[in-house]
């Protein structure tokens, strides 16, 4: 091995790490190959020291990028250094990193190399040997760029467990105005031919949405499947507001066009006794965050509508770290909005696990999420009505929505209450966060928060600040009576 | 009465064989140097007994079940201090209530297997990811590790099938012991800390464990450094046999 290749893996690492995905999950294989398995959890192999997870070896194909996109650190226009990777010379480091269990498989991502389906090719071609050669049997994802035809996609998405289009930015119009080369439809093309590819191949997993675990409604895999992409069910009104994105222009009727005959017809005569599966551990997507002025509810009710209608496995969101100074970007040297990234991360977990939706998140009056509580807490304390909660009554959706008690606790709570009813010392064994959750629930009949039951209190002894959230108010139901002390903060 | 047993699981369940025919136990210990004379209890130590232990065993499968059998053998393996007499009382427990045992999560001695049981569980899920194997000049793989907790046999199911056609040793430095896997066989036997170290790396192993440090160091985003959240998932005992954390 000579120097260069450390030159290249460490700059194409350096380029690539700005994409958030990390994850090795969805995949449930057994050594089919020559090396290698993947566990359907997911397993993370080192935590750098920003403390997120490296799972995967996460580098570029390339950073010699054709195109100029002004938040990106690989834009056409920035002076850093460029480097290619021979497709062969990339298998080799897997296979070596990924023998040493260092790795739990291959991230695969690239700059556009002259064009989008010759940078896809290029990147293939290194998968397939992986595959095929090698014999590696790990986990590969792989990021689909955009305007990449659909029959290099099919190739492509063959030798992937998961793969992934970035939608980079909340909307079209920042789209535009900052990654001008990026075309809506270019994005939605191909995610949308992976979902169809998806459903004619049986493998379609939807992300953790509750009701359709709960078996409520037909559930965002029967619905797409049976009414196509483009119609969503209209049984569920929340499937409406899954259109949102349409509205907006985001995500346009007919973007791209399908293969004729799906990807079955394009499929390779299979390698393995069993049948090949096109992308078995999904899609996700990335967007970046505070670069553009989008609100949080925009944010998240695109999530909705990307969960709901191409049934992605996740949505990243990504903190922006200024790299250029650009007049339409923040300055250099504005922090990266962390605590605004996790609070939509929590925001995304009541999408997914929670069963709950956009529009209960946010009003119209705060489109932002609460930066001090996290947004469980802050829809309790909005309809402080439907609470305190009877622990040993409740129904599993009613449990859910009290803050600090997640699935894990609702399902042990459920599991004892069929032999023994739940004292309140029970609660902390089941995994309860008691800080939270005991302004919110009963257990036998007995209230344990040591503050009045009023938004506002409770808010304080959450460390919520006492900053008067007007808004706070204005939505409040009128059920409940705040005496002198609401018209003080409000004036 | 105290019982002080050989620390092999067929001697636990002697053990409880013993707290139900001969004398209730109140303390059970393994049986070396490190036990204590209690001045207020007899002390027994207990002769292994086989075929009492198959009995035990075979008890708790039809009484309580076979997943609490297998419960109570995960929590065997773990450093849990005092597990012996935790699993006695879940096991105790446990010939009351039948297998409805497992969905009592409230309770202080369900609660006490439970929480050791995750803890060997957590430790396996993490294992599976930061076991660094090296290649040794006869193309081997051999990782030396320090877990907490048994783990071997726990990690076995998943690396002989990802490393399936790659001999490979996984040693547990701290229980002196190593398990040996090729093509889906596996057996744990003693292996000392001076026969590990004896192992000889190929020319190439130096070369990939430079090229990996560099390239973890360049992942980490400057702008968001935080390294309590990385010990937090990486907690610092395990560094030292990790390849990019060690110096």
């Amino acid at each position: 091995m000579d120097g260069r290749v450390f030159e290249k893996l460490t700059v194409l690492g350096e380029s690539a790490k700005y994409d958030v995905s990390c994850s090795s999950s969805g995949a449930d294989r057994t050594n089919i190959g020559r090396l290698g398995n993947a566990a359907c959890a997911g397993i993370c192999h080192s935590w750098t020291a920003d403390g997120r997870c490296m799972s995967l070896l996460k580098v570029l194909l390339s950073n010699d990028c054709a195109y100029d996109c002004k938040y990106c650190v690989n834009r056409r226009s920035a002076d850093t250094k460029r480097c290619t990777f021979e497709p062969r010379e990339l298998a080799d480091i897997t296979m070596e990193f990924y023998r040493r269990n260092y790795i739990e498989g291959l991230f695969l991502s690239s700059a556009v190399l002259r064009s989008p389906d010759n940078t896809v090719e290029r990147m293939a071609e290194c998968l397939a040997i992986l595959r095929e050669e090698y014999g590696f049997a790990g986990y590969i994802h792989a990021k689909v760029i955009p305007g990449v035809s659909p029959e290099i996609l099919t190739q492509l998405g063959f030798v992937c467990d998961r793969l992934s289009v970035n939608i980079e930015l909340p909307s079209s119009e920042s789209l535009s105005l900052l990654a001008p080369q990026k075309k809506a439809t270019a994005i939605f093309g191909p995610m949308r031919q992976i979902t169809q590819a998806q459903i004619e191949q049986k493998t379609l997993r939807s992300p953790g949405f509750r009701e359709r675990l709960l078996g409520k409604s037909s559930g965002a895999a029967g619905a797409v499947a049976s009414a196509g992409i483009g119609g969503m069910s209209d049984t569920d009104s929340n499937h409406g507001r899954g259109m949102n994105a349409d509205e907006d222009g985001i995500v346009p009727d007919g973007a791209g066009t399908l293969v004729p005959g799906g990807a079955g017809a394009l499929a390779p005569v299979s390698r393995y006794k069993y049948k090949e599966r096109f992308a078995p551990a999904g899609q996700t997507t990335q967007m970046i965050i505070g670069a553009s002025p989008e609100s949080d509810r925009q944010i998240i009710t695109m999530s909705e509508a990307l969960y709901r209608k191409f049934s992605l496995k996740r949505v990243y969101f990504s903190a922006y770290i200024p790299v250029a100074d650009q007049p339409e970007l923040p300055p250099l040297l504005t922090p990266p909005p962390l605590r605004r990234e996790h609070r939509l991360y929590q925001a995304d977990w009541l999408l997914r696990f929670y069963g709950y939706t956009a529009d209960e998140i946010f009003t119209d009056s705060e489109p932002n999420l609460d930066v001090d509580l996290d947004p469980k807490v802050v829809w309790a304390l909005r309809h402080l009505d439907y609470f305190p909660i009877e622990v040993n009554r409740a129904s599993e959706e009613e449990l859910l929505r009290i803050p600090g008690i997640g699935n894990t606790s609702v399902f042990r709570i459920l599991r004892q209450r069929r032999i023994a009813s739940v004292g309140y010392d029970d609660l902390k064994k089941m995994g309860v966060v008691l800080k939270r959750a005991r302004y919110f629930l009963t257990v036998g009949g007995r209230y344990f928060g040591d503050v009045p039951f009023e938004p506002l209190a409770i808010r304080t002894a959450l460390g919520g600040g006492v900053k008067p959230q007007i808004s706070l108010f204005e939505t409040m139901t009128p059920g409940l009576t705040l005496g002198g002390e609401h018209e003080l903060f409000v004036r | 009465m105290n019982y002080l047993y050989d620390e092999t699981f067929d001697g636990f369940l002697t053990c409880v064989k013993h707290h139900y025919y001969t004398e209730n136990a109140e303390g059970i210990f393994p049986n070396s140097s490190a036990y204590q004379m209690d001045l207020t209890r007899y002390a027994m130590t207990v002769e292994t007994d086989e075929d009492a232990a198959r009995i035990v065993h075979r008890a708790i499968v039809n009484k309580i079940s076979k997943w609490d059998a297998e419960r109570v053998y995960r929590v065997f393996c773990t450093n849990e201090p005092e597990k012996e007499m935790k699993m006695l009382r879940y096991l105790r427990l446990g010939f009351k209530q039948g297998g409805r045992i497992r969905l009592l999560h409230g309770h202080p001695v369900v609660n006490d297997v439970q929480k050791a049981e995750q803890r060997l569980g957590c430790e396996v899920h993490r294992l599976c990811g930061l076991i660094r194997f090296s290649e040794t000049q006869d193309k081997l793989l051999y990782a030396g590790f320090e877990p907490d907790n048994d783990v071997l046999e726990f990690l076995a199911p998943h690396f002989t099938d990802r490393f399936r056609y790659d001999p490979f040793i996984l040693h547990d430095k701290r229980r002196d012991k190593a398990l040996f896997a090729y093509n889906k066989e596996w057996q744990i036997a003693a292996f000392g800390e001076e026969e590990g170290q004896e192992i000889q790396m190929s020319e190439d192993e130096a070369t990939y464990r430079r090229l990996w440090k560099e390239y973890f160091e360049v992942m980490a985003t400057k702008e968001r450094l935080n390294p309590a959240c990385q010990r937090r998932f990486m907690p610092a005992r395990y560094w030292k046999n990790i390849t990019e954390m060690s110096t």
